[in-house]
């Protein structure tokens, strides 16, 4: 097949470059090549122009013959070179080859896109799960509050703003276990590193409370464990302190049960 | 198919004889050679007319144009002034050498003048038929009929991938697709093709050149 250079451009390497070192190949190679030959007499043969014969020699008295080009250095062969499988200009399988170029590229682009908006779907997933989340725990926390107000027994007490913040109300609910829930409004919102913090009135002594910071319209909620020996208080109070707590009030109160 | 096949086609003793005898006072294809290769032009203009017909009809029947033809042509002849003194006559004869210089060029610039949409049409036989010699025509007249006997007494299908692989170029996966036919179908036939090329030319290949 390869005395035909009818094998397929990968095949016809691997022989090429068996031959080069195999000089039994190459014999049998040979002896091929002229049974192959033999194949031009099928052509039949055609007379050229009588013309062409002057325009080989002349053109060969301009060119230097094997012997006397000095610089050829090609070793005694008569091994022909496989005819080329190239094309000249843009060929059909060039227009392929590009095409297939601007197929990947496009590929690889659309690859992107799809990286960056799966990124952004995960951030906006995240950022979905995390406000899920906080709407989650604030359905638990109404519902918490919502059960300490509907429990049988439960009394209220109302916390009116002092002169730091006038518009501020609260409300604290606790039922009989000492569960309470905090609920206020239009408190103003707390600087940076700071919270408000829930006290208990007992003897005129303040215990602490948890801490909380409204959200941006002024509304602030928390649920909180009311101490044993503050059960029987009735007195809520509530200052600004660091974001910490503190365990005696340092900042200004913010709101205070009337009672 | 065929299906006593002989391991030699058979002609007649009296045929070969007559048809293929050498000429006595011929000056060898190698000592031609040696002569180009010390810048003989007179050489080389013998080694042009003796092949001219065979290489020009091969050239043609690939190229399928006559101006193609000889433009590869003086280019094949021109590779073999600048080339003679790497022939290696222990490798082969110097026909099988221009045999395959010249289709080896003829199929490269088939692959380009189809690159550029330039390929000829098919042209009827007779357009590239010219008048030669009366010794050139026998010459020419018993080789190929020797040759075409052979190729008749292959399988069609076999004979028709050895025609396409060596007068269009084509790769057995090229020849596969073309014949809507399985590449191993393809490589099958071809090596039948030609291991029975060779059973029955071999025996008369040295009377052939």
């Amino acid at each position: 097949m390869h005395a035909l250079t009818a094998l397929d451009p990968g095949d016809a390497r691997l022989l090429t470059a068996h031959i080069e070192h195999c000089s039994e190949c190459r014999s049998t190679l040979d002896q091929w090549e002229e049974t192959v030959a033999l194949l031009a007499f099928d052509a039949g043969g055609v007379e050229p122009s009588r013309q062409l014969r002057e325009r080989i020699l002349h053109a060969t008295r301009n060119t230097p013959a094997s012997s006397q080009a000095g610089g050829q250095t090609a070793e005694a062969t008569n091994v022909i070179p496989m005819p080329v499988r190239r094309s000249e200009g843009f060929s059909m399988q060039s227009w392929t080859a590009i095409a297939a170029v601007f197929a990947f590229a496009a590929f690889v682009i659309s690859l992107l896109v799809l990286w960056s908006q799966h990124n952004a779907s995960r951030q906006e997933l995240a950022l979905l799960s995390m406000q899920v989340k906080d709407a989650q725990q604030q359905l638990a926390r109404q519902r918490g509050a919502i059960e300490i107000v509907t429990t049988p027994g439960t009394q209220s007490v109302e916390l009116e703003g002092t002169e730091v913040a006038p518009e501020a109300h609260a409300t604290v609910a606790y039922d009989r276990s000492g569960r309470a829930v905090l609920l206020a409004n239009n408190l103003p919102p707390t600087p940076e590193g700071k919270a408000y913090q829930l006290w208990f009135v007992v003897s005129g002594q303040l215990t602490p409370g948890k801490l909380f910071s409204p959200d941006a319209s002024g509304h602030g909620s928390l649920e909180d464990q009311i101490p044993a020996k503050a059960r029987g208080s009735t007195g809520f109070a509530i200052t600004l302190e660091p974001a910490g707590g503190v365990a005696a009030p340092t900042g200004q109160i913010y709101l205070r049960s009337s009672q | 198919m065929t299906q006593a096949l002989q391991p030699t086609l058979t002609f007649p003793r009296a045929f070969l004889s007559k048809n293929l005898r050498a000429e006595p006072a011929q000056t060898s294809d190698n000592d031609l050679l040696k002569a180009i290769a010390r810048s003989d032009e007179t050489a080389l203009g013998s080694l042009y007319d003796r092949y001219r017909v065979i290489l020009f009809g091969l050239l043609v029947r690939i190229l399928n144009s006559r101006e193609e033809a000889e433009d590869v042509l003086q280019e094949v002849f021109i590779q073999v002034w600048r080339r003679a003194s790497h022939f290696d006559e222990s490798r082969g004869r110097a026909f099988t050498w221009l045999v395959t210089v010249a289709r080896s060029r003829a199929i490269d610039r088939l692959r380009m003048l189809a690159a550029r949409g330039r390929l000829a049409e098919a042209a009827t036989r007779d357009e590239w038929e010219s008048v030669s010699d009366a010794d050139t025509d026998a010459f020419y007249a018993e080789r190929s009929e020797i040759v075409r006997r052979a190729l008749q007494e292959i399988p069609e299908e076999q004979r028709l991938t050895l025609r396409l692989a060596y007068f269009e170029g084509l790769t057995q996966s090229e020849i596969a697709a073309k014949l809507g036919t399985p590449l191993g179908t393809v490589k099958t036939r071809m090596r039948a093709g030609m291991v029975k090329l060779r059973e029955l030319l071999g025996q008369q290949v040295r009377n052939l050149l």
